[in-house]
């Protein structure tokens, strides 16, 4: 009796747990520390390249684009103004929360009609935001136009 | 036999129990490297300066370890140095904001140089700058900015925007 006991005894002490509670003690300061600089926002650029000589704006326009098309949007205070030779000028009212898509959606029709264009200007006002101009080049990009010129329209 | 069991179980609900934390670290272990892995892979590139909300693009393009220039809604820095503020810049005449191109002029003679003692002159990161706007501030401060970068021989500008 007093022998098994002694054998049962031994087989617990095999059979215990792992000591882990250093690690926990680890983890506890690894985790948030890292939890803590961890990036949750990804950030990314969009590339742009200027031409080194002359960055004026007059320069960009005359710019090897005379059988082109000329696709230009002017991002005015109460709409969107697309233009360009051979199209027809198409306002897209701003404001509305279908703005973007609504957009796209004229600057798709224009794409779909001239496939080989790729190029176009998005002219900005001076008071234009930012945030404004990201949005639209996203749009554009979207609606199959990848080459984009920024330019300001004459504000002085 | 019986018996025996039974006083045992007995004697052992009086003991203290020990915690089961076995899968706790093993969630513990995941999220740890999980963790590990991304603060190594994203690398700190880019960080975004404080007071400047970014605005928000589906642009894909990785971000690279340039020179920075900040434009807060208030404020234009190159780096953590304050150069010249947005109402200055609206203000100034001429396109050129002259405090800022001093001072890229300047970074631009030290990267020069460090590429001529390393003898590699077409180093990636050579005429490069990544421009970080508030996503508030008016497109003639930007184009401002844009100009003296370019100006300053910066031609390649990279603008830092949040993807989505």
């Amino acid at each position: 009796m007093l022998n098994r006991r002694k054998q049962t005894a031994v087989g617990e002490l095999v059979r215990d747990d792992l000591e882990v509670l250093p690690l926990m003690n680890l983890f506890v300061v690894l985790i948030p520390m890292l939890l803590l600089s961890a990036v949750f926002v990804e950030m990314s650029v969009i590339r742009m390249n200027l031409p080194f000589e002359v960055a004026t704006e007059e320069q960009n326009e005359i710019d090897g684009i005379e059988e082109n098309l000329l696709l230009a949007v002017t991002i005015r205070e109460e709409q969107f103004v697309i233009e360009g030779k051979m199209i027809p000028t198409t306002a897209v009212p701003r404001g509305g929360e279908n703005e973007r898509r609504e957009l796209q959606a004229a600057l798709e029709s224009v794409a779909g009609a001239h496939p080989e264009n790729e190029e176009i200007m998005i002219i900005a006002e001076a008071e234009t935001k930012y945030d404004t101009i990201i949005g639209v080049m996203d749009v554009v990009r979207a609606a199959g136009l990848p080459q984009i010129s920024l330019l300001g329209a004459n504000h002085r | 036999m019986i018996r025996h069991k039974s006083k045992r179980k007995r004697r052992n609900i009086g003991k203290p129990q020990k915690l089961r934390i076995t899968s706790m670290m093993d969630i513990l272990t995941v999220l740890l490297l999980f963790l590990l892995k991304s603060f190594v892979a994203e690398g700190e590139v880019v960080t975004p300066v404080p007071g400047v909300e970014l605005p928000v693009s589906a642009s894909k393009d990785q971000p690279v370890a340039t020179l920075v220039v900040a434009v807060s809604e208030t404020d234009i820095l190159l780096g953590s140095e304050l150069i010249s503020t947005v109402r200055e810049v609206i203000e100034g005449t001429g396109m050129k904001i002259e405090p800022l191109a001093a001072r890229l002029a300047e970074a631009k003679e030290k990267q020069d140089e460090i590429a001529a003692l390393r003898g590699t002159p077409n180093d990636d990161s050579e005429g490069q700058i990544t421009i970080q706007g508030d996503r508030e501030i008016p497109f003639q401060v930007l184009q401002k900015v844009m100009y003296t970068c370019q100006q300053s021989g910066f031609a390649s500008i990279s603008l830092a925007v949040i993807k989505i």
